[in-house]
């Protein structure tokens, strides 16, 4: 589906990404290798191509959201599988209008996730362990009245978790460690989608510019001999 | 990493077990945050690294969004008879 003018495209990209997030740390947390950049790049000029982006006759939201939708899917794809990749594309099919894109985009691999065990269905087995939890917890802190100041930072600590689990893509499904290591992968994975689309960005604004030019310049040649 | 526990253990949050690994992750976060070459010496309770975590996924979130909106812009004033236009249009397309 790419000619090789697009791979040209995509290394132009790779060259204008400065690396801003090339941290590593263990072996088994996210790096921005050169194949994530490639694979990313690779799937969102893919994904430009299956919703038309650049027709004239798409309205500026319409086109906004396929961008998005386009950069979201490059992400999880160019990552792999992690649970939040697998949250993001789960919560990207939930909308009927998402569909048929992510079929088109991802092919097998979208029937493949789709057979995975879907995470609303266990939405309500999962309420009750949260309650039980919950109630647990609760019990636990009228226990340890005396120990204010501990009780005030775990209490802290739950309500960041939630506001963190409602941010991270199928984090409402996650354990305490899941929670925290995925988050990780994340933000990382979101620094990466943040350079590489600001890198396109780039590309995209200094090859219009040069284009501009190269048809302003027989003028400007015009006017200066003029003098 | 988790999945080496067995799945009692994943199910609990804040079992002893796991507080060592799960302090390694906290400071790995901390570290990642935009403010972390000023703070990395401190201590900074786990509570605030998740707030500053929230905080920091929300920006990027409002970042993608920005570029998108950016791309799009630029995507739309297409202009058409030159050779660059023309590749990034088909390039694009």
């Amino acid at each position: 589906m790419l000619s090789r003018t697009h791979f040209i495209y995509i290394s132009a990209c790779v060259a204008a990404f400065s690396p801003s997030c090339l941290l590593s740390f263990s072996v088994a947390a996210m790096q921005v290798t050169e194949a994530f950049k490639h694979a990313f790049l690779k799937q969102m000029l893919l994904g430009f191509q299956a919703s038309a982006v650049s027709t004239n006759s798409m309205g500026f939201q319409e086109r906004k959201n396929a961008i998005k939708l386009s950069a979201d899917v490059a992400m999880a794809v160019a990552r792999g599988s992690r649970k939040w990749t697998r949250g993001l594309i789960a919560g990207l099919s939930e909308e009927q209008q998402n569909r048929s894109f992510l079929q088109l985009i991802l092919g097998e691999q979208y029937e493949r996730r789709l057979m995975k065990p879907c995470y609303s269905s266990w939405k309500i087995p999962r309420c009750r362990k949260i309650v039980r939890r919950s109630l647990r917890v609760c019990c636990r802190r009228q226990k340890k009245k005396k120990n204010q100041s501990g009780v005030l930072a775990r209490t802290l600590v739950e309500k960041r978790t939630q506001q963190l689990k409602r941010l991270v893509p199928g984090g409402e499904s996650m354990d305490g460690f899941s929670l925290l290591d995925e988050t990780l992968d994340y933000v990382l994975s979101l620094r990466a989608q943040v350079d590489l689309m600001q890198s396109l960005l780039t590309t995209v604004e200094s090859s219009k510019l040069r284009s501009h030019s190269k048809r302003t310049l027989p003028e400007r040649k015009a006017s200066y001999v003029g003098k | 990493m988790s999945s080496r526990r067995p799945r009692s253990w994943q199910s609990s949050s804040a079992s002893r077990i796991t507080d060592e690994q799960i302090n390694d992750l906290v400071s790995k976060l901390q570290a990642v945050l935009p403010e972390a070459r000023i703070r990395r010496s401190d201590r900074v309770s786990a509570a605030k690294v998740l707030q500053e975590t929230c905080n920091y996924i929300r920006s990027l979130h409002r970042e993608v969004d920005d570029l998108s909106e950016r791309l799009s812009e630029l995507l739309a004033s297409t202009e058409s008879s030159s050779a660059q236009a023309a590749i990034i249009r088909s390039l694009l397309m």
